[in-house]
């Protein structure tokens, strides 16, 4: 199947022109003034593609610190997502203020349906991490190696450890690669940090495939696989819960999907949404999301690290974006034939 | 006359609930654009998608699965759905009223969550059953990962269809051809084969066909199912395409245009089957349901009963129960499937702490009762005018009404979506809009169950009331919508069910205030927690149940009034 590209190349210039505004550093989520004009709209409307528990979380957090901002969320599969904030666009209804996506190809297509922000700690992000100056990394995700604990008894501890024979027969549990954003950024990984065969190698083990992540991460619980590549969020509340897993990030790299945030041109509170992106994006709201939601992020300096996570020796990946657009159609063909996945 | 008027106003809203959203999907599939987005104007017609559906050796894989996993599924429905219904209605086996009631329970569970609960009974490496076969020493293990394990568990789940059809046929039906009959001299098993059975084929014409376009659009129970053993039907393969990114709606939209035509020679066939035959029993005569007096038999299918009841009800409500109370399903072994310290509330605490919890409940009550009473209301007319009158175009409006059985669920989602937001009014962001669509959805499902109540009504009931003076409209009042109860209420429970169900194209219309149960479901499922799933699955269960309770009341009321009618 072959996909539309998606404005290649843009992002690249769109990084580089990334204005920063001259805000105090005095208060990490805005002004005064911003604060009360927000309290007096008094509610946004988040729509998101990530799970609606996380995001729920996330909100409880923000109404910590924000009691009278009510936040409603709408909570749709990426694709779909996208599908309807096109459709209520055009109609005139967009509905949302914040919209939270995890495909910074697909949200870059609709960068016009959103308004100019940037949050008051805009310097302290990566750049890589930004696809446009309307769009922020509010979540941050990466990739890493979970196993049942009660099933495995030599866990593997590396990328290439993923190859080892002993895992072979459906032990391995894989999202497909034409899934979404998150997984491609993966094989992308595989393919160009671990090796060209790197697939081909694993692919002759015998893989269990799964459409998404969340079911994959159940199946690994229940003990349905033993081991799989898995986002770290995923899985992290399960672990706390007391699962029979555990998850490991490999020194060959972390891959990491930054979201591509946004405030929307028809936002009616413009000034909640803002409150609540700042916030979001602060070193409070990003603490937040990497203790307890097990997410990564896209600050240049973490004000916290994942279990397990030695800064020293991991390094996280991010995919060149013009790299990430160019190559997925034709790799992910291969990636299907590779793995026997019949699309 | 009023005549041209009333078919005039049923065929503008169809037009508006059918043709207007089909329009759309079909400008979907034949050229590159989002109507909306793009608006007519830019309409670049192209048969790429179809070219591409059609050549594309993955949809004839995912055709030719999605036959076999349902023409398998309508085969199992239809023998456990006749034999139910007939031991039911027509037999002195025990606790007829419990069983009737308990079988009826696999229609009230969303097809995600049979699909999740018989995979965590027939997982072949971690399935429940597997793991007792495992302690017991014994060789044998389940596999429903796999084409046979689709059939049963479709089978099992749309039997129910097939019961409700044949039985309220059964019910209804003058008992005095099978006494003929026996007075013949022939046997019981004659009887049941050469005169009940054909006597009752519109019934089970209409529950088969009903069922096997039903199991066509279902997603939940081959994704749950079928996905872990690479195996495809036409749902799954819409369902990647709209998930895919960017999604293809438009290939979407021409898969569905084929699942459409399938669909349509069904529809087609059934009618040729039926065409030109008298199907009515009911007649203006007393009679009393008769039951079949089998003797010491009666134990035996008491336990056929029993047994079907077991693999349906209990064994999945276990798993869900387990599922529901358990804080994680792993299992080292058989006995940790007793260690009380696994088990806790956890799950139903937090989605009772979840505010939409709530939120979703109340929203699907609501869109169910105004989905059930307007597409109730409007089945009834159809159903009327079609089968009852000679009008012209009640051909057209026969056809219209029968066309979106055959768009799934997710299709329909987005060409709703597509027709209906730019409509003036704010219908969008409403309850109403839920509503709408599952009655546009919905008419086919109600109207063939209404139907079939209405062919075994005889029209000498009817004359005799226009013979004493009665009009058209008081002929209704007092002759048909008595008589037509158990099945009116029957339509309306089903639709009810379906409307609470409904999830594909609930997904495109809801808003953060219109939330429906089914989103929420879905939620809980794509964020892989099977605990949360479960236990918001057990919530949804009993309300329903309660609501099944309250009809059965209700029906077995109108039995009682239709035998005191005749």
């Amino acid at each position: 199947m072959k996909r539309r590209t998606v404005l290649a190349g843009m992002a690249g210039t769109a990084a580089a022109g990334l204005a920063l505004p001259a805000q105090s550093q005095q208060d990490p989520f805005g002004s005064k003034e911003l604060i009360a004009a927000a309290e007096k709209e008094g509610g946004l409307t988040l729509y998101t593609a990530d799970f609606a528990e996380t995001q729920q979380e996330v909100i409880k957090e923000f109404n910590k610190r924000f009691p009278k901002i009510k936040v409603a969320m709408v909570r749709a599969p990426g694709g779909q997502l996208i599908t309807r904030i096109k459709t209520e666009a055009a109609a005139d209804k967009l509905g949302a203020d914040v919209v939270n996506h995890s495909d910074r190809g697909l949200m870059l297509e609709l960068v016009d349906l959103f308004q100019d922000y940037s949050p008051p700690n805009a310097a302290d992000y990566r750049p890589d991490a930004l696809v446009s100056p309307k769009l922020w990394p509010g979540v941050t995700l990466g990739w890493a190696i979970a196993y049942n604990t009660q099933l495995v008894k030599n866990a593997p501890k590396t990328w290439m450890d993923l190859l080892k024979p002993e895992y072979k027969g459906k032990q391995i549990g894989q999202v497909i690669g034409p899934s979404g954003g998150t997984t491609w950024t993966r094989i992308m990984f595989e393919r160009q940090v671990l090796g060209e065969d790197y697939w081909k190698r694993q692919a002759e083990l015998g893989i269990a495939l799964y459409p998404s992540g969340a079911p994959l991460s159940d199946a690994l619980v229940r003990g349905e696989v033993s081991i799989a590549p898995l986002l770290y969020n995923i899985i992290y509340t399960k672990i706390v819960d007391g699962a029979p897993a555990e998850a490991i990030f490999a020194p060959e790299g972390v891959p990491i999907i930054p979201y591509a945030d946004g405030i929307t041109k028809a936002s009616k509170n413009p000034n909640a949404a803002r409150l609540f992106m700042n916030w979001r994006l602060s070193k409070e709201g990003q603490t937040f999301m990497i203790n307890k939601l097990g997410n990564i992020t896209s600050l240049k300096d973490p004000p916290a690290y994942p279990k397990g996570w030695d800064p020293k020796v991991i390094k996280v990946w991010v995919p060149k974006f013009d790299e990430f657009d160019k190559l997925r159609g034709a790799w992910l063909e291969e990636w299907n034939k590779t793995y026997g996945y019949r699309q | 006359m009023a005549a041209p008027l009333w078919v005039g106003a049923l065929l503008i809203l169809l037009a508006f609930l059918v043709i207007y959203p089909l329009l759309m999907l079909f400008f979907g599939a034949i050229s590159d654009s989002n109507p909306v987005i793009d608006g007519f104007g830019k309409f670049n017609p192209s048969l790429t998608h179809f070219i591409a559906v059609l050549g594309n050796e993955n949809v004839h894989l995912a055709f030719f699965n999605a036959l076999v996993a349902c023409g398998g599924g309508t085969i199992l429905a239809v023998v456990i759905g006749l034999a139910f219904s007939w031991i039911v209605v027509r037999t002195n086996t025990p606790f007829k009223g419990f069983i009737a009631g308990a079988s009826m329970i696999p229609l009230f569970v969303p097809p995600l969550v049979a699909g999740v609960a018989w995979s965590i009974l027939g997982s072949p490496k971690t399935g429940l059953l597997n793991t007792a076969l495992k302690w017991m020493g014994i060789d044998f293990r389940f596999d429903f990962y796999s084409m046979s394990g689709l059939i049963l568990v479709f089978g099992f789940y749309y039997a129910p269809y097939v019961y409700m059809f044949t039985a309220s046929a059964l019910r209804n039906m003058d008992p005095s051809l099978e006494e003929a009959s026996e007075v013949s001299g022939a046997s019981a098993f004659t009887t049941i084969f050469t005169i009940t059975f054909p006597l009752i084929a519109p019934a089970i014409l209409a529950g088969s066909l009903l069922s096997f376009v039903v199991m066509l659009g279902i997603y939940g129970v081959p994704a749950a199912l079928g996905a872990p053993a690479n195996i495809s039907v036409l749902t799954t393969y819409i369902f990647k395409l709209t998930a895919w990114a960017p999604p293809l709606y438009n290939t979407a939209a021409a898969v569905a245009i084929l699942l459409m035509f399938v669909t349509a020679i069904l529809v087609w066939a059934q009618q040729k089957v039926l065409s030109g035959k008298s199907f009515a029993t009911v007649a203006g005569k007393a009679f009393r349901p008769r039951s079949l007096n089998l003797g010491p038999w009666r134990w035996f299918t008491f336990g056929l009963a029993l047994i079907y009841l077991f693999i349906v009800v209990v064994l999945p409500t276990i798993a869900l129960v387990i599922a529901g109370f358990r804080r994680f399903l792993f299992f080292k072994d058989f006995g940790a499937l007793f260690d009380m310290k696994a088990y806790s509330w956890v799950h139903f605490n937090s989605i009772f702490d979840n505010p939409l919890t709530m939120t979703s409940i109340w929203n699907t009550m609501k869109v169910g009762v105004i989905t059930a009473l307007v597409g109730g209301a409007l089945a009834f007319a159809i159903g009327y005018t079609v089968n009852r009158t000679q009008v012209g175009g009640r051909r057209s409006i026969d056809l219209l009404s029968t066309i979106p059985v055959a768009i799934p669920g997710l299709v329909v989602g987005v060409a709703y979506l597509w027709a209906w937001i730019g409509l003036p009014g704010g219908l969008y962001g409403t309850i109403w809009i839920l509503a709408l669509a599952f009655v546009a959805r919905f008419i086919p499902d109600t109207v063939k169950a209404l139907s079939t109540s209405f062919m075994q009504i005889h029209k000498e009931l009817e004359e005799a009331a226009w013979v004493c003076g009665r009009g058209l409209l008081g002929t209704i009042w007092t002759v048909m919508l008595p008589l037509a109860r158990p099945g009116i209420v029957a339509s309306m429970t089903l639709l009810f069910v379906l409307a609470v169900r409904e999830l594909g194209s609930s997904l495109f219309l809801y808003t953060s205030d219109t939330t429906v149960m089914a989103v929420l479901l879905l939620d809980y499922y794509e964020g892989g927690n099977i605990g949360k799933t479960a236990a918001f699955s057990l919530v949804q269960t009993v309300i329903l149940a309660v609501l099944l309770g309250f009809t059965t009341w209700l029906s077995r009321g109108a039995a009682e009034g239709t035998a005191r009618a005749g």
